[in-house]
């Protein structure tokens, strides 16, 4: 069952003389998870970054053929869990496709809502991880005071902090109250003015704008060759984001514009997230003001058996674009589910970035490409 | 004249056009085994970027399929090009000195269902240890009585 291959182990000789093996991890701040990578190092300068995966690797597509499509829903939480609603939105609205069940209205505007809350915290966890990497202490305090407001209000009616299990088949678990509604608006009015003190603080600084401008840059040809999607391939002048390409849910009636850069570097993949934190406060403020009544939830049936057939899904998380494809032969189980990650994508093209860049520029490369490892391993 | 007609002119390849508001794909071919390394080379240079590669296990016919799913970042487009192979000694070429993307995908499909591709420079598990030689997502897989005991 398990043998020794002589050519499935890591280089971790010396190539040549005045060269060495720098080992990054498995635990290590500027990974943000258990990711490990082989530096091969030439002085502070990297000649080649081997990432080796798996150490949060669970199987997830295994445990997906052994159970009801309902069990399954519990462990998208677990593959990302800074957006676990986008990825709940993404496991509801595959089987509700392959199904053909309605959702009401104020339930899809209640994952919009929601989702879009979740999308902020995820990236203000990124803006105060990215600069405590580049050795700034203090935005990552106000990006956390900020977010514990989001984690307090998504816990009201999520009843979870970070892995919620919030959607149903067919709607939410259940509705939002008044006070919730007027917790999200405080929130919002509260941000668009806080939001100056992030740019004061972080984006005109002369360091960061130094250790972030051309750095890292990503190379038009790379952007498809290593299907990169979400802000880092935003940052690189592609327009594509999920929301408007393969509309979902009631993104199509909401009005936001889709931030792009064009510079490719650490610098626009900050911006982009930056501004795409506005847009966010955009669409949570329309959805509020157009929330309308009704129920939250359609019947479904308690045992979900989708025709045979197959069906893909795609949804724009924090990261990128997370596609499902599920294979159903008819039986209350699905025959195959494939996870298209977004980190997986943004993670491979690191070691094209880190070739030549010194060692603390490839950790700033590491961090703007905001990865959850959980999500790569899976 | 479409975008994917346009792009696979001169290949020899037939398409579907399913309906892609109840399965998410917008055009879907199947290909021999030959056919995908010219078949990417020409959607790589129509820009269409990989989503995934990987295969299902069709044991009732003792084939595994793979599935390569493509998608281009203007037209949006999903396409999906499926290919059969022996379930035995299950053999793809490479497409990893093409989309510089797939190799992960292919190491991932590679340990998963112990698929051979060929030409490729990295054949090394990516997420399972590295001396591990089942492969778990294959239907016939039983989990080994010592899963956890790794040497």
């Amino acid at each position: 069952m398990f043998d020794s291959q002589e050519n499935s182990t890591y280089q971790l000789e010396p190539v040549e003389d005045n060269q060495f093996v720098l080992n990054l991890g498995p635990q290590h701040p500027g990974t943000h998870g258990v990711l490990r990578v082989i530096l091969h190092m030439d002085g502070e300068y990297i000649l080649t970054a081997d990432p080796v995966l798996g150490y949060g690797h669970r199987m997830q597509e295994k445990i997906a053929e052994n159970m009801p499509y309902t069990q399954i829903l519990p462990y998208m939480a677990r593959m990302d869990y800074l957006a676990a609603l986008s990825f709940n939105q993404a496991w509801v609205c595959v089987v509700e496709k392959m199904c053909g069940y309605e959702v009401p209205r104020r339930a899809e505007y209640i994952r919009v809502l929601t989702t879009e809350l979740n999308r902020i915290s995820s990236h203000y966890l990124w803006f105060g991880a990215f600069l405590l990497d580049l050795g700034a202490f203090t935005p990552f305090l106000h990006a956390f005071a900020d977010r514990e407001m989001i984690l307090d209000l998504l816990e009201e009616v999520t009843g979870s902090r970070l892995t919620y299990c919030y959607f149903r088949f067919g709607g939410v678990s259940s509705d939002v109250d008044d006070s919730f509604l007027q917790g999200v608006q405080d929130f919002v009015e509260h941000m668009r003015s806080h939001l100056k003190t992030y740019h004061e603080l972080v984006t005109g600084n002369v360091i960061f704008q130094m250790r972030t401008k051309d750095v890292g840059v990503i190379l038009p040809f790379d952007t498809w060759g290593y299907g990169l999607s979400g802000p880092v391939l935003r940052g690189s002048g592609e327009k594509y984001d999920v929301r408007i390409s393969e509309p979902y849910s009631i993104y199509p009636e909401l009005d936001f514009e889709i931030p792009v850069e064009r510079d490719g570097d650490c610098l626009a993949r900050y911006m982009v997230r930056m501004r795409e934190v506005e847009e966010s406060l955009n669409i949570i403020q329309q959805t509020l003001d157009k929330m309308p009544d009704g129920p939250v939830r359609s019947k479904v049936p308690k045992i979900i058996k989708p025709p045979a057939g197959e069906a893909c899904m795609a949804v724009e998380t924090p990261r990128g674009e997370l596609m499902i494809h599920v294979v159903s032969d008819g039986t209350k189980v699905p025959y195959r589910v494939r996870y298209r990650v977004p980190s997986f994508g943004n993670l491979s093209v690191f070691s094209r970035l880190a070739k030549g860049q010194l060692l603390a520029d490839a950790l700033a490369v590491l961090g703007s490409l905001d990865l959850v490892i959980p999500e790569v391993d899976r | 004249m479409t975008f994917i007609e346009e792009t696979l002119e001169g290949l020899d390849i037939s398409v579907e056009y399913p309906d892609s508001a109840l399965t998410g794909i917008d055009a879907q071919a199947e290909v021999s085994v030959e056919q995908i390394r010219p078949l990417s080379r020409t959607l790589f240079y129509a820009g269409l970027f990989l989503e995934s590669v990987s295969a299902i296990d069709l044991i009732a016919d003792e084939i595994i399929e793979g599935v390569y799913l493509f998608n281009h970042y203007e037209q949006h487009v999903r396409l999906k090009i499926t290919m059969k192979t022996d379930r035995t000694t299950p053999k793809f070429p490479t497409i990893g000195d093409i989309y510089p993307g797939a190799v992960w995908h292919e190491r991932e499909a590679g340990e998963f269902f112990g698929i051979d591709f060929e030409g490729s420079k990295d054949k090394r598990n990516l997420l399972l240890p590295v001396e591990t030689t089942f492969h778990p997502l294959r239907k016939d897989f039983k989990r080994p009585e010592q899963a956890g005991k790794i040497q």
